[in-house]
């Protein structure tokens, strides 16, 4: 589905991601962690198209992404950034209609039947079917975050990649999430989704892999990918006896 | 077309009727509706054909344009207070106008001051868009734009005190100031095309523009390329400001006070507050020049004056709540 090779990117003179490889397949929901400054979220702008990669190439199914326009792009690959601006107070539903932008560029009220169900459906899984018709700038940060998910969601692209959807919400919504993004993936999805909770990673996601000042270091099953060696000398932590992480002394 | 759109062609409608019955000279309401039907003395067929209809459509035809201008500079720059005049868009064009009269310009081709005034309103709104471009906020912005205004105008007395005849400073409160009196079909007609233009890109902007309210970067992920959006407003706008300003001079705050006052009834959505945008500002150019028109003063005020002094406190308010929203 998605294919990365030698991946490098620099920003402001700085190599923040070195040389970076993984292959996805359709189906596959994979969590991409490690540290803070480890490159995570410029490799997942780089495939969103938004950071331009320096050396190596990107495969987004089949077709090399460089030679994508930006509309092909979008039909093939959602992207859910950090940082999430929006301007203006503009309503719910269409925020979330944006997530078709590419199938269908108009409003909430202007997309079709099928653009409409697509929406209604998106915000259901995101648990904000009740937010629809209200302002976005009324919303709590919480609510915020799952209609951003639910844009995300009403993409019908066959890759989601997400950076830390996690922040901001509470602890069901945060279970609630994965359990939605693993149905995505259970439904033919290829989902990439960078998080700091190692639990909940290594909980949902098959497969992790695991950054480090911009390279990868370990990319496998959870049990693998957070060995003793690896949580200590990448995450600086270890595990105690009672199964809690703890900073290594 | 929305509830809101219709309304306000209708208001439109009415007041254009209004202003064939407004006026110095005495035409009587069934006068008036004879002469509109083609009927009735050639004296009064002039007075509203002529006069009146062609003023009343510049009037509007200038105001939708900076409405239309206004909403989608707002939309670009996500700053309600973006408009050509008060970003020195305007000043720049009428600096271009001026500049293509007093070099002889106009003498050689009646779309000379109409291209120059557009290229002026170009070279300002970009320099605003590479300032915004590089992160510039929204005070930056304004700075830039008052920047853009003061140095336009001195540039346009520097024109005026190299310029040969007296006459000229007269011209300059009139670009200045901007007015639509004694205006034609002819100056109507001369406009038309950038003005048919700039708008069409303006509206093919529109999704962008919604697309543009996450950020640049989520934007060109869901398709919308944001470098091609840019192109359309500021080419768009360029066309519609310059175009304007060629038939009327500078008037300003009419393409800030339209949007905000349209942006709730069309749910806070950059694409759908242009179209009501540009009725709004029309009918208020319109109302304005009616206003000027019947008001009892000695000499006509200028329309732009009339237009800022109910623009300009209406621009500090909102500029009060955004700095109480923002801090």
């Amino acid at each position: 589905m998605i294919s990365v090779s030698g991946l490098s990117v620099s920003l402001a003179g700085r190599r923040v991601v070195d040389g970076v490889s993984f292959d996805m397949t359709a189906g596959e929901f994979v969590a991409l962690t490690g540290p803070n400054g480890a490159g995570k979220s410029t490799a997942l702008k780089a495939m969103a198209g938004v950071a331009a990669a320096e050396a190596g190439e990107i495969m987004i199914g089949g077709a090399r992404a460089g030679s994508l326009n930006a509309l092909e792009r979008a039909r093939r690959l959602a992207w859910l950034p950090q940082s999430r601006p929006v301007a203006w107070n503009l309503r719910v539903e269409d925020v979330v209609a944006l997530g078709r932008f590419a199938q269908s560029p108009g409003a909430y009220d202007r997309l079709g039947d099928e653009g409409r169900r697509a929406v209604d459906t998106a915000l259901a899984k995101a648990d904000a079917g009740h937010l629809a018709g209200r302002a976005f700038q009324a919303l709590s940060g919480g609510e915020q975050a799952r209609v951003h998910l639910a844009r995300l969601l009403a993409s019908p692209a066959p890759c989601l990649l997400l950076d830390e959807p996690c922040a901001a919400l509470d602890i069901a919504h945060q279970l609630s999430l994965m359990e939605t993004l693993g149905a995505e993936a259970a439904s033919g999805r290829a989902v990439m989704v960078v998080l700091h909770d190692l639990e909940l990673a290594a909980r949902f996601c098959p497969r992790v892999i695991v950054m480090d000042q911009g390279r990868v270091v370990a990319d496998g099953a959870p049990a693998e990918a957070f060995s003793a060696v690896n949580l200590a000398r990448v995450f600086g932590v270890q595990r105690a006896p009672s199964g809690q992480l703890q900073r290594s002394p | 077309m929305s509830r809101v759109t219709l309304i306000l062609a209708l208001m439109a409608g009415f007041l254009f009727a209004a202003s064939a019955l407004a006026g110095t000279a005495p035409v009587s309401l069934g006068e008036c509706l004879a002469a509109l039907a083609g009927q009735g003395d050639a004296a009064t067929q002039a007075i509203v054909w002529e006069i009146r209809l062609p003023r009343a459509a510049a009037a509007f035809v200038v105001g939708a344009a900076l409405g239309l201008a206004g909403a989608g500079l707002q939309g670009l720059l996500q700053n309600p207070l973006a408009e050509p005049g008060v970003l020195g868009v305007s000043a720049f064009s009428a600096l271009g106008a001026v500049i293509a009269i007093f070099f002889g310009l106009a003498a050689v081709s009646s779309i000379a001051v109409p291209a120059a005034a557009i290229l002026g309103a170009g070279v300002a709104t970009l320099l605003l868009v590479l300032a915004a471009v590089r992160g510039a906020g929204s005070v930056t912005l304004l700075l830039v734009g008052i920047g853009l205004s003061s140095f336009a105008g001195a540039l346009m007395s520097l024109a005026l005190n190299l310029a040969p005849n007296p006459y000229s400073l007269s011209d300059l409160v009139n670009w200045m100031m901007g007015s639509v009196a004694n205006r034609s079909w002819a100056d109507i007609v001369l406009a038309a095309p950038a003005l048919a233009i700039g708008g069409a890109l303006v509206l093919f902007a529109g999704p962008g523009l919604r697309a543009l309210s996450l950020g640049d970067e989520t934007a060109a992920s869901l398709g919308a390329d944001p470098k091609r959006t840019r192109l359309l407003v500021i080419g768009g706008t360029s066309l519609l400001a310059g175009a304007s300003v060629a038939t009327a001079g500078t008037i300003g705050f009419v393409g800030i006070v339209a949007p905000h006052v349209i942006r709730p009834f069309v749910r806070h959505d950059p694409q759908r507050l242009l179209i009501p945008s540009a009725l709004l500002a029309g009918i208020v150019l319109l109302a304005a020049d009616l206003a000027v028109r019947v008001l009892p003063f000695q000499q006509e005020l200028k329309l732009g004056v009339a237009a800022a002094l109910v623009g300009g406190p209406v621009f500090i308010w909102i500029a009060a709540r955004l700095g109480r929203s923002s801090s």
